[in-house]
């Protein structure tokens, strides 16, 4: 790709523009894995493809600029492989590595966790709504919701210095809902913040709902009040993937199985025994690296 | 018991119904008809709520002294309800109730004057001809839907009855047109169909004030006017997830203007729906995080449907707003529900002045008065007052002349999408 010598097209800037404005800093693996693919004499676009789904700042920047007005598509995209498909592999591959080139994007102390945790929360949540098919989930929500659950963690971290050590109190907490915690010490929280922007996305609105709601125990117990029960589904398979990375890698960073994760099982209609034989065939898909 | 209207001295419910009795008594023996004309006046609760009742009784007296000469001799006439007149007319057909009812819609139409206030009243009409052995309370029912009937399309028409929807096809249409946006809304914004767009409000010296950012939606090509589709927004919840999204694309946008070297105000709309929320707060915060804005650059409008009950949870979210250092505005000022107890309970630094006021000008001297007194008071209270709908040179004169700070309407600029809004900032910098 001879990003070096073309002047950015209109697409490069609202992407470039979809990032700064989100404050999100892509992966800096992820945009190595990507510029060692484009530099490539003949690149493979689905691999470049591929890789920009696993990042939460890419993903959601070719989202919302597939979703803007300039496209004027009938439907707005709930994935980032439509976005893909409306602007082009090759044209939003251009526009991701015009950005790298430029270094475009801000940067945010500690995201490690988040950049790991997202891309194995969205690529185990796809493949567990392919094998739970029963629930009638879209393998690509769960995906993308997988991926941009949690997109207000960063977003906090970069504009609230204090954030940091409220997000260490609410990995912890055993009781209290997680954004019961933030909500004592802060004037919002990840999942507000999260739902506003996937708004500002034109994600769909099952889809910014079970953002909002993530932690929310009560909300997700009731059937009889909104969110929407995809919502719900979403959100139980999300945490059931967040359940089982945990286990595997033998970390327990949050508390959440413990508070939400039985009426995740009820949600999801799971038992102990296909739970153990889930988390068995999950494995492979847990440890990969992309 | 007593079946005279003290104000107008005509018949009164009570007595309504007992001519009604006995005229369909009559009709039956003689074998003859007679019409009900139900006639209401249009906004008469405006009226009311604008000036109070003392102006409201003086509009009605008025309204009946010239009604009772065209009336005498010709039917009975009673008042049935606060802005509500019954004409009971003995042997009259469809044909001739109709040209009744249009005359009595005439005399309704010339100019009113109380004090220095000129209105224009319109009344809604319904016409219903007594069936034979029909009971009088059916036929009154009957002459009353068709004046809702009329009501429903607007005012100031004449519908008769059995021309309006058959009964309950009116609800049935209206809940179908409902339907219809409520199910096109969904759709735009499955599509991205609502945006913003941004009309300046500018100061007496010609500086920009702020920019109220206005929703707009558009879905396969037609627009929808915000008239309509706002409503049926606020009736579905829908308001609240529209309200989110400008509450951050208005902030987002104030941001972008910053970062261009224009630091202009956003000023952005807030529904009674989003304000009896807890969430609200946190919703405003989410909005100014992602957006980095300085919360100086954001100012909510608080509509007037907010003022029908201020609760609790809305003081404390109005309390919060503030000390995120956000400003508040009162947005429609003295129609609607707006009162002079909302300048007490709502810590808003910002006035705006309903239109209905502004567009009358610079003929109205009463609404100038009304004009003149709000800008003092508010003023007196250390708010900065906005005229909206200002449409020509003179209206902006007698405003500017009563005090008004600044000024909103088509004489400056229309709404403008986002893209337009940063050349006409500098354009009108360049200006100046």
């Amino acid at each position: 790709m001879n990003q070096h010598t073309s002047s950015p097209t209109p697409v490069d800037q609202m992407v470039e523009k979809a990032v700064l404005d989100l404050g999100i800093p892509p992966c800096p693996a992820i945009l190595d894995r990507f510029m060692v693919e484009a530099r490539k004499d003949e690149p493979d676009y689905h691999r470049l493809a591929s890789i920009i789904c696993s990042d939460v700042s890419l993903s959601a920047s070719l989202i919302k600029t597939a979703n803007s007005p300039y496209f004027g598509a009938r439907q707005r995209v709930r994935s980032v492989n439509e976005a893909l498909v409306i602007l082009g592999l090759n044209t939003a591959s251009r526009a991701v590595a015009g950005i790298i080139l430029r270094k475009s994007f801000p940067t945010v102390p500690n995201m490690e966790r988040f950049w790991d945790a997202s891309s194995r929360f969205a690529r185990l949540s796809g493949w567990l709504a392919q094998q739970l098919d029963t629930l009638a989930l879209p393998p690509e929500d769960a995906y993308t919701f997988g991926l941009f659950r949690d997109c207000g963690i960063p977003v906090l971290l970069r504009r609230l210095p204090s954030y940091e050590s409220v997000l260490q109190s609410a990995n912890k907490e055993v009781e209290l809902d997680f954004t019961q915690v933030e909500d004592a010490v802060l004037p919002t929280n990840h999942a507000m913040v999260g739902c506003v922007l996937a708004q500002s996305w034109w994600l769909p609105e099952e889809l910014c709902l079970a953002i909002r709601h993530h932690h929310n125990h009560g909300v997700l117990a009731t059937t009889t009040s909104p969110p929407p029960l995809l919502s719900r589904k979403l959100i139980a398979t999300t945490q059931l993937a967040e359940h089982l990375v945990q286990q595997q890698l033998g970390l327990s960073l949050t508390q959440e199985w413990g508070k939400l994760g039985e009426t995740c099982l009820n949600l999801l209609d799971l038992d102990e025994e296909r739970l153990g034989a889930l988390a068995v065939e999950a494995a492979p898909i847990i440890s990969a690296n992309e | 018991m007593n079946s005279v209207d003290s104000l107008t001295g005509f018949l009164n419910r009570f007595g309504c119904f007992h001519t009604a009795m006995r005229l369909a008594a009559e009709a039956t023996v003689n074998h003859q008809t007679f019409a009900v004309i139900w006639l209401d006046l249009d906004r008469f609760k405006q009226i009311n709520e604008s000036f109070g009742h003392l102006i409201g009784d003086e509009v009605i007296e008025n309204i009946a002294t010239r009604l009772r000469p065209c009336v005498f001799g010709r039917a009975e006439i009673s008042r049935v309800g606060g802005d509500e007149f019954v004409l009971l007319a003995p042997g009259c057909n469809r044909e001739r109730a109709f040209e009744f009812a249009a005359e009595l819609a005439r005399i309704v139409q010339e100019p009113l004057n109380i004090g220095r206030l000129t209105l224009r009243p319109t009344a809604s009409i319904g016409v219903a001809i007594h069936e034979p052995n029909e009971d009088p309370l059916t036929l009154l029912e009957r002459a009353d839907h068709a004046m809702f009937a009329a009501k429903s399309q607007g005012g100031n028409t004449i519908v008769c009855s059995g021309d309006e929807p058959i009964p309950g096809r009116l609800g049935i249409s209206l809940a179908r047109e409902e339907l219809s946006i409520e199910s096109t809304l969904h759709e735009a914004l499955e599509s991205g169909g609502f945006c913003l767009h941004y009309q300046p409000i500018i100061r007496a010296n010609g500086q920009v004030e702020a920019v109220e950012a206005l929703m707009r939606c558009k879905f396969e090509g037609e627009t929808i006017s915000p008239m309509k589709f706002i409503p049926v927004a606020e009736k579905t919840g829908l308001i609240i997830r529209l309200g989110e999204f400008s509450l951050l694309q208005g902030a987002m946008h104030a941001r972008a203007l910053q970062d261009a070297g224009h630091e202009t105000k956003v000023a952005i709309n807030v529904s009674r729906a989003q304000l009896i929320s807890p969430e609200f707060t946190r919703a405003l915060h989410a909005a100014l995080v992602c957006s980095n804005v300085s919360p100086k650059l954001i100012e909510l409008e608080l509509t007037e449907s907010l003022f029908m009950d201020i609760s609790d949870t809305v003081q404390q979210n109005l309390k919060e707003i503030i000390a995120t250092g956000v400003s508040l505005s009162i947005d429609d000022f003295g129609t609607g529900y707006s009162c002079l107890a909302s300048l007490k309970d709502i810590p808003a630094g910002k006035l705006k002045l309903d239109r209905a006021f502004v567009t009358v000008l610079p003929e109205d001297r009463r609404a100038l008065s009304v004009v003149n007194a709000v800008t003092q008071l508010g003023h007196e209270l250390g708010m900065t007052i906005v005229a909206e709908g200002c449409e020509n040179q003179q209206q902006i004169d007698v405003l500017l002349e009563a005090g008004v700070d600044a000024i909103q309407g088509f004489f400056y600029a229309k709404p403008m999408p986002d893209s337009e809004l940063l050349p006409w900032l500098k354009a009108r910098s360049n200006n100046n």
